[in-house]
This record gives C-alpha cells, sequence and structure tokens, in this order.
C-alpha cells in the first residue's frame, strides 16, 4: 500500500497531517486527517476563580481570542445567575460584530484568496495574500489593512485591548462607551458596510464570472449532505452573539432548537482509535460513521451551516445577498462546501451592518452596563458563534466560584467529521491510478478542508506557528518515492 | 532610532511563554533608551506585520524547537537569515507568514523596520499548559536580556559587556 503524507497543512493554524493511502494499484484507498493531541486546557483552568477563565481562554489560540472571550462571559454570567444589561449584551455584540469583520477579511484576502484569485495550481511562491493584491490592485491591500485596523479599533475601545479583550466580567462590562467614541465606531462601520460590498463584488466578478470556478464551486468533489448549525435569534435569523442554537436535517428541515445549558442532550463525542481529537455527533440522530446522509448524525457548524440553519439575514444588504445565494445555487440547503466562502462573506456584510445597528442604538452609550451578581456561582454554559463555527464552554465551581469542572467544543472541533469526510473525497476523486500527484492536485485537496476556516491551535487547546508543509509519498513497502516541499 | 521589542508567544502554554518572561525582564531595566518600546504579543503574520509598523528597528524574541541545539540555547539571527522564516510564531497561518505579510505592508507604503532581528530561546514543552519554563529554558532568561540589551544599546557598546551570539 502506498502512502501520501500531508504534513503539516499550510496556511492552517496548527499541526494537522493527512495520510492518503493508496492500494498496490495506486488508487485511493484510504485518508486520514489526523490532529496530534495537545490537551490539558480545561485542566490548566480548574482551581481558578471562574470569572479568570474568559480570560485565560483567549489564551488558548491567536486566531479567536474574541470568541472565546465572549463564550467564557457568558458562560461567567450563567454561573453567576446574572443576566446582564441590554447595553453590555449590545456593546459585546458590537465588539464581536467588529472582530467578525476582521477575521472574515483576513481569512478570503489571505486564505480563500489564493485559491480563487491566482488559482489553485498557481505557483506556491504566488499563491499568497500579496499575490493576491498584486492581482487584484495595490488599493485593495490597503483596505483589507484598513478593515482590519477598523475592527482592532473597536476591539480596543470596548475589550480594552486589541486582539485580546478583557472587560468581560459576572453580569456585564468594566466600562461602557463616550459618544465620542461611538461616533467613531459608527464612522468605521459605516466604511466595514461600504467594503463589505466590494468584497462580495470582489467575488461575484473574480469568482462566480469565472465558469472554471464556478464548476469547482458545484462540483461533487466538494459536497456532502449533513445536518448543519448554527445560532438563530427569536425570528431564526442568523446571530453570532445570542440566541438558540438551530439544527437542520439535509433537506433543510429544523429538527429543534437547543439552548446553551442543553447543549449535552443535542450533542455526543465520538472517538476514534487513530485520532485524539473527538468527533461532536448529533446525539438525536446517532453516530452511524463518516458518513452523508439524514441518519448519520454529522453535522457541520460554518458559515455555509449558519445560514442553512437559519430562515434568514437580520440586516437588509445581507438578507438580499442570502436570497442570491440560495438563487444562484440551487435552493436551500447548498451542500457544497466551496459555497463556505461566499456564505462567509455575506456573513461579514451582516456583521457591518450589525455593528451599524448597535452602534447607533440610543442606549449603546448608557451608563448601565453591569448587573452586580448576587446568586451563588454553581454552574454555566455560554455558546457564541465563533466565525469557524460553534463555540461552546461549560464551567461547573464550586460556590466560592472557584472552577471545579471547565468544558470546551470549540468551533472547529465541530467540523472534524465533515473535515475528513471532505478531505476524504477531495483525495478519492483527484488523485487517480497513473495520474501525476502534483503539487497543484494536493493543493485542492488541502481546498477541502480550507473551506472550514479551521484552527486545530484551539482545537488540541494550542497556540502553535505555521508549520512548512511536507507531502511524502511512499511506495506499497513504506519506501519514499518521492517528496514534495513547500516553505521548507 | 525607534525601536519596538517584541517577546513572542504564549504565556500560558510553557516554554512558549519565554519570550514574554524576557520582555518583561527588559521592562524592569531602568537605563533602556527612551525611543525603545517593549511588548508582550500572541499574534503572528499580519497582525504582527502591523504592530511593527512605524518602527524602525525590530527586535522579536520567541520559544523555537528545532531539536538541533541544547534546552536553553540562544540564537540572534536577522529575520532573512533565519534557517526556516516560516518557523516559530512569526507566521500565523492563520493569514501569512511575517516575511509575506512585511512584503505586503511594504508594497503598500507603510514604515516598517528595515532592521528586524530575532532571538531565539531553544525550548522543551510548548504543548503543555503550564505558567512554567523548564528550568533550563528559565536560565536562559537573563542571558538572552543582556543579549537584547546589547542589542539596544550596541551604538554605545562602552555602556554594556558585549555578549556573544550564541549561549548555552
Amino acid at each position: 500500500m502506498q502512502r501520501i503524507s500531508i504534513d503539516p497543512i499550510t496556511r492552517l493554524e496548527g499541526h494537522g497531517k493527512i495520510e492518503i493511502f493508496l492500494d498496490d494499484e495506486g488508487n485511493f484507498a484510504n485518508s486520514y486527517f489526523q490532529i496530534p493531541e495537545l490537551r490539558g486546557f480545561e485542566r490548566f483552568c480548574v482551581g481558578r476563580q471562574v470569572e479568570e477563565v474568559p480570560i485565560l481562554t483567549n489564551r488558548i489560540c491567536g486566531v479567536c481570542p474574541e470568541a472565546h472571550h465572549m463564550a467564557g462571559a457568558k458562560a461567567v454570567d450563567a454561573v453567576y445567575h446574572v443576566d446582564p444589561p441590554r447595553t453590555a449584551k449590545m456593546l459585546r455584540e458590537l465588539l464581536y460584530s467588529a472582530f467578525y469583520c476582521t477575521d472574515h477579511t483576513t481569512h478570503f484576502y489571505a486564505l480563500a484568496g489564493p485559491d480563487f484569485v491566482m488559482g489553485p495550481t498557481a505557483p506556491v511562491a504566488e499563491r499568497n495574500i500579496l499575490g493576491v493584491i498584486h492581482k487584484v490592485g495595490l488599493e485593495i491591500g490597503g483596505q483589507v489593512l484598513q478593515m482590519r485596523k477598523y475592527g482592532h479599533s473597536v476591539v480596543e475601545m470596548i475589550g480594552g485591548r486589541k486582539v485580546h479583550p478583557c472587560t468581560s466580567i459576572p453580569g456585564g462590562l468594566t466600562k461602557g462607551i463616550t459618544e465620542e467614541q461611538r461616533q467613531e465606531i459608527e464612522k468605521m462601520g459605516r466604511w466595514a458596510i461600504e467594503f463589505a460590498q466590494f468584497t462580495l463584488k470582489l467575488f461575484n466578478d473574480v469568482v462566480l464570472g469565472n465558469k472554471e470556478y464556478v464548476d469547482l464551486i458545484l462540483g461533487d468533489i466538494y459536497t456532502h449532505h449533513t445536518y448543519y448549525i448554527g445560532t438563530v435569534d427569536e425570528n431564526n435569523k442568523v446571530n453570532f452573539y445570542d440566541g438558540k442554537v438551530s439544527v437542520v436535517d439535509p433537506e433543510g428541515k429544523r429538527l429543534g432548537k437547543y439552548a446553551a445549558n442543553e447543549y449535552t442532550d443535542w450533542i455526543a463525542e465520538h472517538v476514534e482509535p487513530w485520532t485524539y481529537l473527538k468527533f461532536p455527533y448529533l446525539k438525536k440522530v446517532g453516530w452511524k460513521g463518516f458518513v452523508d446522509g439524514k441518519d448519520s448524525g454529522v453535522y457541520m457548524a460554518t458559515p455555509l451551516s449558519r445560514l442553512n440553519a437559519a430562515d434568514g439575514m437580520a440586516t437588509p444588504l445581507a438578507q438580499a445577498e442570502y436570497e442570491k445565494f440560495y438563487s444562484t445555487l440551487g435552493g436551500k440547503p447548498v451542500h457544497q462546501r466551496l459555497a463556505i466562502h461566499w456564505a462567509r462573506l455575506i456573513e461579514l456584510l451582516y456583521a457591518a451592518e450589525r455593528w451599524i445597528e448597535l452602534a447607533t442604538d440610543p442606549e449603546i452609550t448608557s451608563d448601565n452596563y453591569r448587573t452586580i451578581p448576587t446568586a451563588t456561582p454553581t454552574e454555566g454554559v455560554g455558546i457564541v458563534e465563533a466565525p469557524r463555527g460553534t463555540l461552546t464552554h461549560h464551567y461547573t465551581t464550586d460556590e466560592r466560584g472557584i472552577t471545579t469542572k471547565v468544558n470546551l467544543i470549540v468551533g472547529t472541533t465541530n467540523n472534524y467529521a465533515p473535515i475528513q469526510m471532505s478531505t476524504k473525497k477531495a483525495a478519492q476523486s483527484l488523485i487517480k491510478k497513473g495520474g501525476v500527484i502534483s503539487e497543484g492536485l494536493l493543493n485542492m485537496v488541502e481546498m477541502a478542508f480550507r473551506a472550514y476556516d479551521p484552527c486545530f491551535g484551539c482545537a488540541t487547546h494550542s497556540l502553535p506557528g505555521q508549520m512548512p508543509l511536507e507531502i511524502v509519498i511512499r511506495d506499497a513497502n513504506g519506501k519514499t518515492v518521492d517528496i514534495l516541499k513547500q516553505y521548507c | 532610532m525607534k525601536t519596538l521589542v517584541v517577546g513572542l508567544g504564549n504565556p500560558i502554554l510553557g516554554d512558549d511563554g519565554v519570550g514574554w518572561q524576557i520582555a518583561h525582564e527588559l521592562q524592569q531595566i531602568k537605563q533602556l533608551p527612551s525611543d525603545v518600546t517593549i511588548e508582550c504579543l500572541a499574534i503572528g503574520g499580519i497582525s504582527l506585520m502591523e504592530a511593527l509598523i512605524n518602527y524602525d528597528r525590530a527586535i522579536i524574541i520567541d520559544a523555537i524547537v528545532t531539536h538541533q541545539a541544547p534546552i536553553g540555547s540562544i540564537h540572534h539571527y536577522k529575520l532573512e537569515d533565519l534557517p526556516n522564516p516560516s518557523s516559530g510564531h512569526m507566521s500565523s497561518a492563520h493569514d501569512t507568514s511575517l516575511l509575506t505579510a512585511l512584503h505586503v505592508g511594504q508594497s503598500l507604503g507603510a514604515h516598517l523596520p528595515k532592521d528586524i532581528s530575532v532571538v531565539t530561546v531553544e525550548s522543551q514543552k510548548v504543548i503543555e499548559f503550564s505558567e512554567l519554563l523548564t528550568p533550563a529554558v528559565a536560565a536562559a532568561v537573563p542571558v538572552a536580556t543582556r543579549i537584547i540589551l546589547d542589542l539596544l544599546i550596541e551604538s554605545n557598546p562602552e555602556k554594556a559587556p558585549k555578549a556573544d551570539n550564541m549561549k548555552n
């Protein structure tokens, strides 16, 4: 049996590794997406004052600390049985909307962009953000950095620090914002809406305007029929900060919605012997293996999942894009994984519009940004939508508020089973007997999971840096016959 | 020369926090030149490039695992001379490497340091959550602090003893 090893994966946070096995005749046999075990974070958090945990959890990973801080803050509110005032909730969501704009922008221009603007088979040296901005224009590069700067500014104004916010405390926030700050936030948000619209137009022109890319998106190799989950508001519209988690089946029918404290009724975890990371699945459906379909409990939690699990977007411009998305792709739900990139940009527009809705609410500058907790702390669950999937924090404490148990289901972990399935299907479709296994081909295998925007740094509870890519191809006896390298 | 010193890494991930600890040591030194700023960061790629904007010089302190040097070994490189420029935390796989990000920034006309040094400490435990450094890495903290201090005042070498490029 031959073995192809993609280790580790480029442009992906963490130390992922794909092992592709070929049979003696050179046909695809199987593949495994492996994640090394880097656990210990939950244990590290035990024995600490619970309000310290949202600060610690935003150190799990350098990619989405804002998401961990928010899920942690909501879990701590629940532990203390306290409901923050409306202003506090709005300020947190405002921070979170700005963070989403930064994160989704970075993913599109730095991770998805190279595949779609430069092309999946472009030379490695050009398949990066530098190549993208040279192709689409330097001024667009400037706008990308401007978007990031504005996002960071809002996070710093409300969260106290850039990137790693620290102002959420039980029952609300340590501070509010002034009218002067509000005006600045509003100005930046209006610019963000224009930037999001521009980015959607760019996607429309560059990707949807190219038949080759459209065929790639709609092709079978990147398609799976699974369940989808995502948080929705009381009107079943997408919401990143609060609401219930909606679950829909592969036909788009809603199985139900669960509140944060009901997550254990809905989500269970499957263990495989070849990886330490667990595979969450829908408990009510059951684990049937890495298979598509209504009888399989495999679900996906991504921007596309959020759109599939909701009835629409809560803001007008994003709603119009949502309608265009489904009418273009042939109705709801959409199962093509590469469409996640498009869904992500619709969410970018929603986040920018929501930024303005919140920044222009008369109560956003109110001094009523905290409810002092009075109840004895016990146990609580907080859920937010991290950019890369539903993020669940569950804390249990003693009566002094000292943590006795901490459990996290991070965004990417939700998608571990579908990523495994997508990687396998792409490899199976692309690697054929007698075919040449090139870097471009292997990049197309990588594209199968890059769409999920995975961040195994926090899925495995570590903060790694980028690692070089090395693909080792072995013959039936395990002897190395070729090595492909990039960034080495 | 406006200089930024960055302690890079994750302060709760064992030896990965060594950059922060060295930066904290430097922050305690009173005779630092007034144009020197010291920061602790847990970012990479574009975010790290953004942090360097408007500085003339930067020194990045990071944990590194090469398995090719004794634990606690200190190395000093120019960024462009790093054996693997995408090593350590200078890259964020979620966006791009620092080198590519610097090229992006330069293309867009950002004022970025022309001189970027990287001081690395060979580390051991970087995948287990802990606030403690392993003893050999902890022992490197004062040595690395002195090396960086030398780099900061290298235009006035009589003010501090010269340190070697590499020490075990």
